[in-house]
């Protein structure tokens, strides 16, 4: 259901509580398009600034030679995409079977899967991770940056909940029609499923774009790093750094997502509707 | 071959959740039963030692109580108030989609990154939140170095982060209630108020009990980054959790075996928080 | 026919071997944490030492914090992929000493007779020897210093010439230049550092006091912390005091970011920083038009004479490669350490250059007499007295001593415990540390 608002005083509230909230929400970024328009000298000053007071572009030139940052967006484009693609085909496969079959292990396969949410991956699991990386020889390659996390729990969580609301009936027909089960996977659950996947999508990507930890430890050339260890390079821990050229670099880490997000909104919303997420 | 079809369909999972999630994990928790020698150099098996010392180490109680209080406050906050911004963002009002986008930002941005631009904004004399502090109420607060702000800081940040996740799924499952049940309701005279908590609330218990548990999950283990960003644990470790004294331990003392040991505790305390969670939990869920 | 074969294999010969002696580059990697625009100047030092070295190729890499590079170090070396040269930071060295990761670089000397060790600067060296055996190289130094405002000293009624010397005299001086709003907010404050046990250190080598025992852990192993002394206590009642009356502001742990910006917005009249940060403050102070003054780190007045510590980080030379690679990489550290690059680094970083004949060029160059504040950092190091106190402490465990000192100034700061049960407590919590890691 949509609320009509037919009274304009209550238009007027919502707008009013939606204006201040969105810009409590993305006060933070504001802050950050500023900082990266100002020259370093004038990036501090009391009062704190916060809109630009000018429009130094060059910090995005700084910060795009400090860094190879053109480079760096694009390998985690690719990271986030193939980790994307990987939670979704895993996802999908091990919703399906846990959706439609019953079969002998299901329960305990399930706990299973659902434990790793407990598992603070990126804390316990570095250094020994590393080792078998470095036995596959997989070091300071994609590999190592994108299979490791193309299983996820949520995913499969979310999917399978999907997949539960689409009628048995439609399973049952395809059945009939001699239809095996990959075929009615593929040519039934997947397209129904459409929008649904481009929402996980969306989680899925950001999830992958914003890793620090692992792709700072696993690569090995400032060539393969991803874009957050990018910013990072941006900033010297104890000498003095140029917040404009830092910011400059966030911004253009961000806004990937950002854009992301705005494209597969629509898909998003609608999608949640039809999966029983629901009230 | 049907009757292997399921497992089929489940290898690809399972392949990479053994190799790469378990089989690493174990090997890290075994660690705990050691005293790690600084570069790998050794191991000393120390049997149970790591967690009889975090057992009776006042830091580490009390980081657990901490973690109880910080998860339980930043996780109503974030439900609640998703909510509620969620009933607003399902209006057809003019600009609602820029809005949307607009709350969903801070998702998009690393804990970091976000750690750091609320720290600029929260230093206690040349920050802007200080600013327009002094400037409207004049009073000068030291949001990241004194108790009780520090905490503050923390529970604004986490659920800054977090909120706009909820709010996604609250939007689309807010827009499945009837609108009839609604319209009859407000016919009966029942006021705003009623309407959004007796009615729509509870009819989206489903989606709040997946969220509460996806909230306690993300908020114990990506609040590490935020704290060291902001406090670094402080003032005097006030806002010290379990998952950032894990954090010190493993990467900045090199201390392995403790922290593994560490990881264990934490594992545990979830799983048991989460098999009372479903057993309490379902009961209030309204299926339709 | 046979001869055209034979030319061909010839040429083919040739070339192969061509391409493989093209190939036949020695590959040497170096992880450092250096970020910002140091990372092109470090790019740039090893491409002229690649023009002078065809057959050495230096792989250069960024590889987080100092923190994330010993992770990294950490984990590569467990794998076996671990780079030749690595920059660690001063408070990794015992660290790293015991993982048995190096080639202690005086063994590196020793063999080489073209090397000089002599050249290099004691105040410096004496941070890097443990049990006099010198682990690594000595690259990026810096000790701490303090900035003032010498404008808003004048505005205060204080002589901008003579900064404070003492603790006595920075605690007037700081009261002087506090001014309050009428709902007794600070709106200047006196002094500013940032909540690092670093300038603890600092303060305590001043007064030539130790952090731990057994020589601040140089002539053997230490086995508790010492610190809960007469001038611990000095250095605790002084950083208190200022604080209750917000003559000082605190910032959070390890805020350098957080202290500069007081200070360049003129929120304080004074700064205790690191020496590198002198390019900054000069180019700041012109932006904000007020005249920079820079000084010795204040010590009580009745203190002995003692001296400042070295900070920042070294560079390492990982063990278990390849003899060539060795070799190659020793000749890089070399290089690193010449002259030429070490008045580069210093010029390009605020770092100070670690050896003397490089201080010797800068002076002969007039660079001394134009940059009156790097004049002010190499005096203060020259004429710090060497002991064992001064040349900084050599504690395994030093991460989490640094943690407990931090986390008990936070809490006498807010008003949790008295200065001396803080500091009590701190010392009590490092020897545990220091224990837990001697397996005591």
């Amino acid at each position: 259901m949509k609320i009509s608002t037919k009274k304009k005083s209550d238009i007027i509230f919502t707008e009013i509580i939606l204006i201040i909230m969105s810009f409590i929400f993305v006060l933070p970024l504001i802050l950050a398009l500023t900082m990266s328009l100002q020259p370093a000298q004038s990036v501090f000053s009391f009062p704190p600034k916060f809109f630009p007071t000018g429009f130094h572009w060059q910090n995005y030139l700084v910060a795009f030679r400090t860094v190879p940052f053109g480079r760096l967006l694009l390998n985690s484009t690719i990271v986030a995409i193939m980790v994307t693609i990987g939670k979704l085909i895993t996802g999908t496969l091990a919703g399906y079977a846990f959706a439609n079959f019953k079969f002998f292990g299901k329960n305990f396969g399930f706990s299973f899967l659902f434990a790793t949410l407990f598992l603070p991956a990126e804390l316990i699991m570095i250094v020994p991770l590393f080792s078998i990386m470095a036995k596959f020889g997989w070091v300071n390659t994609y590999w190592a940056l994108t299979i490791p996390f193309m299983a996820s729990a949520t995913n499969t969580f979310i999917l399978r909940q999907h997949f539960l609301m689409i009628p048995k009936e439609l399973e049952d027909s395809a059945k009939i029609d001699g239809a095996g089960p990959m075929a009615y996977f593929i040519k039934i659950l997947l397209p129904l499923s459409k929008s649904m996947i481009g929402g996980v999508s969306i989680i899925n990507f950001i999830y992958a774009w914003n890793f620090y930890l692992w792709p700072l430890i696993i690569t090995m050339e400032d060539r393969m790093k991803t874009v957050q260890v990018g910013v990072k390079m941006l900033i010297d821990a104890e000498g003095a750094s140029n917040w404009g050229v830092i910011m400059a670099g966030t911004v253009s880490a961000v806004i990937p997502t950002l854009i992301v997000f705005f494209i597969l909104q629509p898909l998003f919303v609608k999608s949640l509707t039809r999966s029983g997420i629901k009230g | 071959m049907k009757k292997w079809t399921p497992y089929l369909l489940l290898v690809p999972t399972f392949i990479i959740i053994v190799l790469f999630i378990y089989i690493p994990a174990g090997f890290s928790l075994n660690t705990s039963l050691y005293r790690v020698l600084p570069f790998g150099r050794g191991m000393q098996f120390i049997g149970i030692r790591n967690f009889t010392r975090l057992f009776t180490n006042a830091d580490y109680i009390y980081s657990v109580k901490f973690t109880i209080v910080y998860v339980v406050i930043t996780v109503s906050i974030t439900i609640l108030l998703s909510f509620l911004i969620a009933t607003q963002l399902i209006k057809k009002v003019p600009g609602v989609r820029l809005f949307r986008t607009l709350i969903f930002a801070p998702y998009a941005v690393s804990p970091a990154i976000a750690g750091a631009l609320w720290t600029f904004m929260l230093n206690p004399v040349v920050g802007h939140i200080s600013y327009f502090f002094q400037r409207t109420f004049g009073i000068q607060v030291e949001w990241l170095t004194s108790k009780p702000h520090a905490f503050y800081a923390i529970v604004f940040a986490s659920v800054w982060k977090i909120l706009p996740f909820d709010m996604i799924f609250y939007i689309a499952s807010i827009q499945n209630v009837p609108g009839e049940m609604l319209e009859s309701a407000r016919i009966e005279g029942a006021g705003v108020m009623q309407r959004t908590w007796k009615i729509i609330f509870p009819l989206v218990s489903p989606i709040t009990f997946y969220l509460v548990i996806m909230n306690i999950v993300t908020t114990m283990f990506s609040s590490f980054a935020i704290i060291d960003v902001m406090t670094k644990g402080g003032p005097g470790q006030f806002t010290t959790n379990m998952i950032y004294r894990m954090y010190l331990d493993g990467f900045y003392f090199q201390k392995q075996g403790v922290a593994s040991a560490q990881s264990i505790i934490l594992i545990a305390v979830m799983i048991v928080v989460t098999l009372i969670y479903f057993k309490f939990g379902e009961q209030h869920v309204h299926y339709q | 026919m046979k001869k055209l074969i034979f030319v061909i294999f010839l040429i083919t010969i040739f070339l192969a071997s061509s391409v493989a002696m093209a190939a036949d580059k020695i590959e040497v990697q170096f992880w450092h944490a250096m970020g910002g625009w140091r990372i092109e100047l470090l790019q740039e030092m090893a491409n002229d030492f690649m023009a002078l070295h065809p057959d050495i190729n230096v792989d250069v890499q960024y590889t987080g914090s100092y923190g994330d590079t010993i992770n990294k170090l950490n984990v590569a070396i467990q794998s076996d992929v671990a780079p030749h040269v690595v920059q660690g930071y001063d408070i990794a060295t015992q660290m790293l000493i015991d993982g048995e990761v190096a080639v202690p670089m005086q063994d590196l000397i020793d063999a080489d007779p073209d090397f000089d060790i002599g050249t290099f600067m004691p105040q410096v060296l004496n941070y890097y020897r443990v049990n006099g055996k010198l682990y690594c190289m000595p690259f990026n130094s810096s000790n701490a210093v303090m900035f003032y405002n010498k404008s808003l000293f004048e505005k205060a009624g204080l002589d901008p010439n003579k900064p404070p010397k003492t603790y006595a005299e920075l605690y007037e001086y700081s009261k002087k230049l506090t001014t309050k709003d009428d709902k007794g907010n600070v709106e200047q404050a006196g002094v500013c550092w940032n909540l690092h046990c670093w300038f603890f250190e600092q303060f305590m080598a001043g007064q030539n006091a130790g952090l731990v025992d057994n020589d601040n852990g140089r002539t053997a192993r230490p086995t508790k912390a010492i610190f809960n002394s007469e001038e611990g206590l000095k250095v605790f009642n002084m950083w208190n005091d200022l604080s209750k009356e917000g003559y000082m502001i605190n910032t959070k742990v390890h805020d350098w970011t957080g202290s500069r910006n007081l200070f360049i917005s003129q929120k304080v009249a004074m700064l205790i920083t690191s020496t590198s940060d002198v390019a900054l403050m000069v180019k700041s102070a012109k932006e904000n038009n007020f005249e920079l003054g820079s000084a010795f780190l204040p010590v009580p007045a009745d203190a002995e004479s003692g001296g400042t510590v070295i900070g920042g980080g070294s560079l390492w030379m990982v063990a278990g490669k390849p003899e060539a690679e060795t070799k190659a990489a020793w000749e890089f550290v070399k290089f690193m350490a010449q002259s030429a690059q070490q008045i580069k680094w210093h010029t390009g970083t605020g770092y100070f250059p670690v050896r003397k004949d490089a201080v010797e060029d800068l002076l002969a160059q007039g660079y001394y007499s134009e940059s009156p504040h790097n004049l002010t950092t190499i005096m203060q190091l020259l004429l710090s007295t060497q002991n064992y106190n001064s040349s900084g402490a050599t504690i395994g465990a030093f991460a989490e001593v640094r943690n407990a000192v931090e986390s008990n100034v936070q809490k006498m700061l807010n008003g949790d415990l008295t200065p001396e049960e803080a500091l009590a407590a701190a010392e009590k919590e490092c020897t545990q540390a220091i224990r837990d890691y001697e397996g005591l």
